[in-house]
């Protein structure tokens, strides 16, 4: 394996198997992110997702397997050296985990607090730039609860760029919000790319937002990798689960079971 | 016979599993508590003096209230039988030294267990469940440091302050009762709890509410981490925490009144 920094993937996997007691949950796993691009994680409900972007961020350790971010391995790094990545990476939960008793303002702050020497004005500063950033300029003395859905989510992206990340994680950046709020995330999310020339690695399901998001996709089932490659790409395979997925066709079993249900209605 | 053994088995097993994760948190607090800070990673001293208000001075009321009843109970129990060998004045020893001793150590971890015991495993349990634990984690932000070591000290620091207010009052309580219902002369009374009373009476009941104050904030805070997945959990281990926390705390009661017991 090259570690070489230069190299044009900031991100790579490496037959990455990860397991919850004997259950597999990821299953031989490898892709490579480039740096600055958009990279998609899709997949339905229960695949491993959300687990995969767990182990990335190192939350979970993988049973077998390497992870390889600007050229270390991370699954082989000491505590201090784990702290030093964790200040180049920014993660965005589902639901945006900000600090209840903070402000957002202070939510904000904290990583600046801990890991900086700055004076605390500059601080200050700083976090209003953070939040002017994603549209919450005006929301730094509120705490998260009086806070909508969308706006936690951008404060979550505020907070994850306070140290002004080389990578971004999301996790499920649409989820539970409304279109019009999720469309203002996608574009969120595309100016964070296109201004820092921030990678980007997106856990989603939501199939529209990929299609204005995603520079290039990797859909999972079952723990596995189905395909990776660009939309474009995507549209020409033709796996039956990938097209399945794209075409929002439900499973066979669930057309049988929705029968049943009225039966049991009838015999009432 | 077979499924006896079994359980039985069974729950040593976790037991000792618990014992262990518990015995690694602890060296986790105590490495954040001195190595690290000596190491420059600094101390939460704000959040922890915030704690201490939060567990030590806001519980006070309750705590002295409470004291003050249980004072009142034990001289009029005491009372109904040294009434019979005209030794009432003797309930300035009974009152004095159960209270130093044992009652108001106890009284007040439990009541604490209660207030603060559970609000510490609600709020990490909380707090793992909206994922604000790992949120820490990512950002390079250790949660012994953040969450356990202000609690901790607080904690430690409570307990003994509470405790000794508690013996005070319970005293006092006896007081109420002695003079105000059984006639006994106030100065009298005040002589005899003096006499009865030695240092160790005290140190004794404060190492004890210290090791409370330990127990609580593990028990605590263990429970706290081992929250999964949902709300109803949080509950769970909440209550868990609280039946857990109380039992801990007679054992050790038990352990250091044996101590003290055995080196007179």
């Amino acid at each position: 394996m090259m570690n070489n920094n230069n190299s044009e993937y900031i991100i790579e996997v490496e037959n990455l198997v990860v397991e919850y007691g004997t259950r597999r949950v990821l299953d031989n796993i490898s892709f490579k992110v480039k740096k600055g691009e958009i990279f998609v994680i899709l997949g339905g409900s229960g695949c491993g997702k959300s687990t995969l972007l767990r182990t990335l961020v190192g939350l979970l350790r993988p049973s077998f397997g390497k992870i390889y971010m600007f050229g270390k391995d991370v699954t082989a790094l000491n505590t201090q050296q784990q702290i030093e990545l964790r200040k180049r990476i920014g993660m965005c939960f589902q639901n945006s985990a900000l600090f209840n008793s903070m402000t957002v303002g202070e939510n904000v702050a904290l990583p600046l607090k801990e890991h900086t020497n700055l004076a605390d004005s500059t601080i200050e500063i700083m976090t209003q730039i953070k939040l002017d950033l994603v549209g919450l300029g005006g929301c730094a003395h509120l705490y998260p609860s009086q806070l909508s859905g969308g706006m936690k989510k951008r404060a979550g992206i505020a907070r994850a760029m306070a140290l002004d990340p080389e990578i971004i994680f999301y996790d499920e950046p649409s989820s539970g919000l409304d279109p019009i709020v999720a469309a203002g995330l996608d574009q969120l999310i595309r100016k964070m790319q296109s201004t820092f020339n921030l990678t980007s690695v997106v856990v989603t399901h939501d199939l529209e937002s990929v299609q204005i998001i995603a520079d290039r996709v990797c859909l999972l089932h079952e723990g596995k990798i189905v395909a990776i490659g660009d939309l474009k790409e995507m549209g020409l395979h033709s796996d039956p689960y990938l097209r399945q997925f794209f075409a929002r066709t439900p499973n066979p079993e669930e057309n049988q079971t929705a029968p049943s249900i009225l039966d049991t209605f009838e015999n009432m | 016979m077979r499924f006896l053994l079994g359980y039985i088995g069974h729950h040593f097993l976790n037991g000792l599993h618990s014992l262990l994760i518990v015995c690694v948190l602890i060296m986790d607090t105590l490495n954040w508590l001195f190595w690290q800070p000596l190491r420059g990673r600094g101390l939460r001293w704000q959040s922890a003096v915030e704690h201490f208000v939060e567990y030590g001075f806001r519980s006070m009321p309750i705590v002295g209230l409470i004291s003050l009843l249980v004072g009142i109970i034990m001289a009029m129990q005491s009372a109904y039988t040294l009434q019979q060998w005209g030794a009432t004045i003797f309930i300035a020893n009974l009152v004095g030294i159960s209270a130093l001793r044992e009652l108001a150590p106890l009284m007040s971890a439990i009541l604490i267990t209660g207030r603060s015991g559970s609000a510490i495993t609600a709020e990490i349990g909380t707090m793992k469940v909206s994922e604000e634990v790992d949120a820490l984690m990512v950002m390079g932000l250790n949660p012994t440091k953040f969450l356990v070591v202000p609690k901790f000290l607080g904690m430690i620091l409570a307990v003994p302050c509470v405790t000794v207010l508690s013996m005070a009052i319970m005293i006092a309580g006896g007081f109420v009762v002695a003079v105000g219902i059984l006639g006994i002369d106030f100065w009298a009374y005040f002589d005899q709890t003096a006499n009865a009373l030695v240092a160790k009476d005290l140190y004794s009941g404060l190492i004890k509410s210290l090791f409370f104050g330990f127990t609580i904030c593990w028990v605590g805070i263990y429970r706290g981490f081992q929250v999964e997945g949902s709300a109803e959990s949080v509950g769970k281990m909440t209550t868990s925490s609280v039946v857990t926390s109380i039992f801990t705390i007679i054992i050790v009661d038990l352990i250091w009144t044996a101590l003290f017991y055995f080196t007179e």
